[in-house]
């Protein structure tokens, strides 16, 4: 495979612009990792309240409703966890200054993550027009599950515009091999959908 | 042949699943002395993600997730 090296800016002197990208980097680190708390307090807030219901009812699945398809989900979670895998990889490339397979994981991570949408919507229109259930129709377990799912599923599509995003400006020169925060950010928050999803997979189809 | 499509997925999730958690333990490996915010976040991180692989793989294995039909 060919190898490009990574486009450079003026990451080599110590300018005004680099100098204000090192003082702001922490902060801006900072910065996306409260963001990211602030996902995960949201996240925990909607569990606990799925956790407390479902105990608080008699037994689980509620009657009429069929346990969800683990060996479609496993398949699909394997999807997810493995675009984390190729992200990883695509921001040591980054940093190793090798754009080529820089893009080739980055690449497979957009394709893996819309891979999994693509999984969700197939589980999705099976539990609609197969199983009828619903999101309004169904009681705490459809309500919670749509609820859930779907608010992992719009972090996960707001995940793929943003690498989308990521990719188109690594291609156009925005970073650079000493100035890529951007791509730091977007693999923490791809990571975080992935780890969100660990939980979910747990909580709605296995126990 | 006719291959039931859900052996297929398990199949499949026990391979990926595999995979998947060798190469972020490969991952976790390699980045374990880096030092930064944003590294031990990513070490974190890619702990669970090996968690989760190895969940879907024993999903796919169906030692989890494993539950009676209903009658």
């Amino acid at each position: 495979m060919a190898v490009a090296s990574l486009p450079h800016g003026s990451s080599a002197g110590h300018d005004g612009v680099d100098q204000l990208y090192a003082d702001t980097r922490a902060l801006r680190l900072q910065g996306m990792l409260l963001f990211l708390v602030s996902d995960c307090i949201l996240f925990s807030s909607f569990i606990f309240a799925y956790l407390y219901m479902r105990n608080s009812g008699q037994g689980w699945p509620p009657a009429g409703i069929s346990r969800l398809d683990v060996a479609f989900a496993s398949v699909n979670s394997v999807v997810l966890f493995g675009s984390g895998a190729t992200m990883h990889y695509a921001l040591e490339n980054w940093k190793h200054n090798n754009f080529g397979r820089y893009a080739l994981f980055m690449l497979a991570t957009i394709v893996l993550g819309i891979g999994f949408l693509s999984g969700q919507a197939y589980e999705y229109t099976n539990l609609i027009f197969k199983e009828h259930v619903t999101w309004a129709g169904s009681g705490i377990f459809g309500a919670s599950f749509f609820t859930l799912t779907g608010m992992h599923g719009f972090h996960v599509s707001v995940g793929v515009l943003y690498l989308i995003i990521l990719f188109l400006q690594s291609v156009h020169g925005v970073y650079t091999k000493d100035k890529y925060f951007g791509l730091t950010a977007g693999t923490l928050y791809w990571h975080f959908v992935d780890v969100i999803w660990v939980v979910l997979f747990s909580i709605f189809y296995l126990i | 042949m006719h291959i039931d499509p859900a052996v297929l997925e398990r199949t499949i999730a026990i391979i990926g699943g595999i995979i998947v958690a060798i190469v972020s333990a490969k991952a976790l490996k390699d980045d374990w002395n880096t030092p930064g915010l944003d590294n031990q976040v990513f070490k974190l991180m890619l702990g669970l993600l090996f968690i989760g692989a190895i969940v879907a793989a024993l999903a796919g294995a169906n030692v989890l997730g494993n539950f009676p039909k209903a009658a």
